[in-house]
């Protein structure tokens, strides 16, 4: 599980901003203002699915009024670099148009093999299949080196605080890839008192492959659909669904 | 534990480690920058020590966890590239030696025991597949031999030799990936790209037969699913005039290796008296001069009647367990051989009825996996699941053994050690 938890709002509390809030727009106040069409033009996701990793992101971690980027964009408190994707680290711009084109033809996985599902993504990644035709072979060792998280095999109650860590520490921008049913819905292992059902529970999932498990094509069919998608969701960043969704209690 | 080697501790056995472990704190505090916000207190950078947030519980926790001097804790694990799979071990060194281990399993534990006492004696087969996920029809085996006992079902002779036809099969393709991954965790990557040629080959003639490519829910109580057909007998001959000099030409690149060999010799020496006193079976036994294979020790199936023979090493250590392995392949080949030979005519499936209600009572099967002996007892009490279904696994057995033979060796040849064992991480946890 990640060091910082979640954040609560005191309700009691709800009604006196107080003197941070002072302090906040002092700080806003020393930003240079952006110039219309620079790169760096703001694109900020709303924060209404998850909650992130740093509190004070995202203006305290209200629920934003604000649902589109660029409205959110033209405001005082969405030019702040930490209130945009502060908490991910980074500020997508319009040159990620172009480098999503880049990124959606060389996706690298991360190599997080957690069960049975993990020896087809090896049998995909090796000579007879062969994934590095599409550019996706190099199977970081690393989550700061990878695009992908493809999970491959049984996700364990125990298991997923260490995979959501590892999800946290991939830089964005981010995908990740159910393999299997476990990870789907749960598939065999629905009736078992220890395996989360289903990773969607507590990371967004791009592309689900379902199998038990699916044959290295299929891996391969979903990373292509997956690229397809990079490329579909160019300039409409703001629709992605991003970050870790971290319930309480899994 | 015996044969862990004798070091000088300034403190008394079970006291309190010397750095103080406080529980991981609880208590929300208000958020100086918005008092709305309520923060978990800062967690400080001890969470990411392998360090336990909590009191130690055992004599021998508190053992490991208190630190001598110069010593130092590295984990490695449950994400690792070369770990098998989830295992997580947390290593106490000194300087770059290593003094002492603590293996924390349980990451892919998903209650299969329970889930089969809560099947029907049909639908256990089916579920037992994801534990020994390399090689899942000995699994399935194991099962199987045990329910077949506690019904007294008569198997027919083709279904026992499709049985040892595709289980040899599955267990050239376990060996082949055991020899590609002990050389990937040494550095190696070319002789997995090998393994893997022949594991597809041997996997995809198996999904010929069984439908599946890796838990194939093939063996039945009293047979197996299907008779053989005609891609999955043209695929085996075809593999089958290449197979031998093919894995003799993979396991030549290994064996000449000089950096390979030098890694592997003398290192992680499993002894015959230790191993013994572990209940490791399977090649890691063999590797230290046991010649202890289920296959002969307690015949099943049609094993009696074949030629084989039991390959022994007297070393014990990585470099044996290697070979034991590719000796074991070329034995293999010969069964293989010999099931094509005498495949006899007939049905491949006893007649059962549609639910199974053995008399109460209590089996044990076993059969010899690639890692050891796969076992599974039984107990019914006269209703149509299991009343406990418990599995013995050999990986667990072998990798019992990490902890006495990682100490007072380099951190280097910790991956060597676990890789030349062959633990999957599926049986292990369940």
């Amino acid at each position: 599980m990640p060091a910082s938890g979640n954040p609560t709002v005191d309700p009691a509390a709800a009604a006196s901003p107080g003197a941070a809030a002072a302090a906040r727009a002092a700080a806003r106040s020393q930003l240079a203002p952006l110039g219309p069409g620079e790169l760096t033009a703001p694109i900020v996701v709303p924060n209404t699915l998850w909650r992130a990793a740093n509190p004070l992101a995202y203006d305290g971690g209200r629920p934003a009024e604000i649902t589109h980027l660029r409205e959110f964009g033209l405001t005082d408190v969405g030019r702040r670099d930490d209130a945009r994707w502060g908490a991910l680290q980074i500020v997508p711009t319009k040159a990620d148009y172009i480098l999503d084109l880049i990124r959606a033809n060389s996706l690298w996985p991360l190599l997080s093999g957690l069960a049975c599902c993990a020896f087809e993504m090896m049998s995909g990644a090796t000579s007879k299949f062969d994934m590095d035709r599409w550019g996706m072979f190099p199977f970081r060792a690393s989550p700061r080196q990878s695009d992908v998280l493809i999970v491959a095999g049984t996700l364990t109650t125990k298991m997923s605080g260490p995979l959501i860590r590892l999800w946290e520490q991939m830089p964005e921008p981010k995908w990740c890839v159910a393999l299997g049913d476990c990870t789907v819905s749960g598939g065999r292992y629905k009736r078992s008192y220890s395996t989360v059902q289903g990773i969607d529970r507590v990371m967004p999932v791009d592309v689900y492959i379902p199998g038990c498990p699916p044959r290295p094509e299929g891996l391969i069919y979903g990373m292509l659909q997956l690229g397809q998608l990079v490329k579909d969701q160019r300039g409409h960043w703001p629709e992605r669904e991003i970050g870790p969704t971290v319930p309480d209690k899994i | 534990m015996p044969t862990r080697p004798a070091r000088p501790t300034t403190r008394a056995a079970g006291a309190r480690p010397a750095r103080p472990v406080e529980p991981r704190p609880s208590e929300q505090q208000r958020s100086e920058d918005d008092p709305r916000i309520m923060l978990d207190r800062e967690i400080s950078a001890d969470l990411y020590e392998p360090i336990p947030p909590y009191p130690t519980r055992t004599e021998r926790e508190g053992e490991f966890y208190t630190r001598g001097d110069g010593e130092m804790f590295i984990n490695i694990g449950p994400h690792h590239p070369a770990t098998h799979g989830v295992l997580r071990l947390v290593l106490k060194l000194s300087g770059e030696q290593i003094v002492d281990v603590d293996p924390v399993l349980g990451y892919l534990h998903r209650g299969v025991e329970k889930i089969c006492e809560n099947s029907d004696y049909y639908h256990v087969i089916d579920q037992v597949d994801p534990l020994e996920y390399v090689s899942s029809l000995f699994q399935e085996w194991a099962a199987v031999l045990s329910f077949e006992k506690l019904m007294d079902v008569e198997v027919p002779r083709r279904a026992e030799y499709i049985r040892v036809l595709s289980g040899e099969l599955l267990r050239i393709a376990s060996h082949t990936l055991y020899i590609g991954f002990l050389a990937l965790d040494l550095g190696g990557l070319t002789p997995i790209l090998y393994s893997f040629i022949e594991r597809d080959e041997i996997v995809e003639m198996l999904a010929a037969l069984t439908g599946a490519r890796m838990l194939f829910n093939y063996f039945r109580i009293g047979g197996v699913n299907g008779d053989l057909n005609h891609e999955f007998m043209s695929r085996l001959g075809d593999w089958m005039s290449r197979a031998a000099k093919q894995t003799e030409a993979d396991a030549a690149l290994l064996n000449e290796n000089e950096i390979f060999v030098r890694r592997t010799r003398g290192v992680g020496v499993l002894d015959r008296a230790t191993a013994l006193r572990f209940g490791v079976t399977g090649g890691n036994l063999r590797a230290a001069g046991v010649p202890f294979d289920i296959r002969r020790a307690h015949p099943y199936s049609i094993y009696p009647e074949l030629d084989f023979n039991i390959p022994t090493r007297d070393e014990g250590d990585s470099l044996a367990r290697y070979l034991i392995r590719v000796d074991e392949v070329r034995e293999s080949i010969k069964i293989i051989d010999q099931c094509l030979h005498n495949m006899p005519d007939g049905p491949v499936m006893a007649k059962l009825p549609r639910l199974l209600r053995p008399r109460p009572g209590r089996a044990w099967g076993a059969c010899e996996g690639p890692r050891g002996m796969l076992g599974v007892y039984t107990i019914s009490d006269g209703s149509d699941q299991p009343f406990r279904f418990r599995i013995h696994d050999p990986s667990f057995m072998n990798l019992e053994t990490v902890p006495t033979l990682l100490p007072g060796n380099l951190l280097a040849d910790t991956m060597t050690i676990v890789a030349s064992l062959d633990p999957v991480l599926g049986g292990i946890d369940k």
